[in-house]
């Protein structure tokens, strides 16, 4: 498996997801096999285009994974209490890209975000040459927002809340 | 989106100056030989930038904001400033074609008028302003 084998620079992660207005999202299972699957969706080769996949134009990866939560234990005779993590969600990714009406994954983007209940596949690709790490995940899209502030180009934002569980790495082989 | 080529930005900033300015003369960058005319304008390009953004997608860019400096020259101070004023009132909040037919169309150009100085060397008043254009690519 060649997986990058040095310190990743953040601006190598890219945004990619599958195509078509009611897509079938990969399995638990498929989210973490590449060839096939999540190579379908970013490409077999490091920034290549996948034939079930686009890249979304976004201005930066937000930090992704897993919310925090936890139970504080007193312990009867002991000096320290106990901190036990307990069920957490996804974290929620808040996305900025700047807004082009005609980009094909925005427009995606934003029925998605209309629907409210359309799940689709999500891959965060970061690469190092030729080789590439993906974390895919599913999730449904919410709260887009158009902001036209005067001075710079027009941004849109939108949140991808990712289902619980449904997730998994891989790498180009 | 694809970055344009500066080119063209200095062909259309020259046209456009020319045209508001007329007939004073209108040069890219100082030449001394100028220095003989009463009254004159000079032009600098810089900043050419679109801001990039994530991924290995070339296209994944903003939109260009480059600045032009504008200095006027003139030898009665009244001139630098008429000049200076036509300049703010042609291109300060201006949108649509910039440079003529041969040229582009911008969003927005926001003009800067920055100070006014004397040059005892060249004796001339002088009048320096930017001029950002934000031009969708």
């Amino acid at each position: 498996m060649a997986l990058p084998n040095q310190v990743l620079p953040g601006f190598s992660a890219s945004l990619w997801c599958q195509t078509g207005t009611t897509p079938t999202p990969l399995t638990t299972t498929q989210l973490s096999t590449w060839t096939g699957e999540v190579a379908s969706i970013v490409g077999a080769v490091a920034n290549g285009t996948g034939s079930a996949g686009e890249q979304l134009n976004v201005e930066a990866i937000p930090k992704f994974g897993q919310d925090d939560a936890s139970a504080n234990f007193y312990v009867a005779g002991s000096r320290q209490s106990d901190v036990i993590p307990t069920q957490s969600k996804p974290t929620s990714l808040t996305i900025v890209a700047a807004w082009n009406p005609s980009d094909a994954g925005l427009l995606l983007i934003r029925g998605d975000a209309y629907s409210g209940i359309i799940d689709r596949t999500f891959v965060i690709a970061a690469v190092d040459g030729t080789n590439t790490v993906a974390y895919a995940f599913n999730g449904r899209v919410s709260e887009f927002t158009i902001d036209t502030a005067p001075n710079a180009e027009a941004k849109c934002t939108f949140t991808i809340h990712p289902r619980g569980n449904q997730y998994g790495w891989s790498n180009n082989t | 989106m694809s970055q344009q080529n500066p080119l063209n930005y200095a062909k259309a900033i020259q046209y456009q100056l020319a045209a508001i300015a007329t007939p004073v003369p209108v040069y890219a960058n100082f030449n001394r030989n100028f220095a003989s005319q009463p009254k004159f304008i000079t032009w600098q390009l810089r900043n050419v930038h679109q801001p990039v953004y994530t991924g290995q997608n070339q296209n994944n860019k903003g939109i260009d904001k480059p600045i032009f400096q504008i200095n006027v020259f003139a030898q009665d101070m009244n001139d630098a400033f008429n000049i200076s004023n036509s300049i703010l009132q042609s291109l300060h909040g201006y949108n649509g074609l910039f440079g003529g037919s041969s040229g582009f169309q911008i969003s927005k150009a926001d003009v800067d008028w920055l100070y006014n100085t004397y040059d005892n060397t060249i004796n001339l008043h002088h009048i320096i302003m930017d001029c950002t254009l934000y031009i969708p690519t």
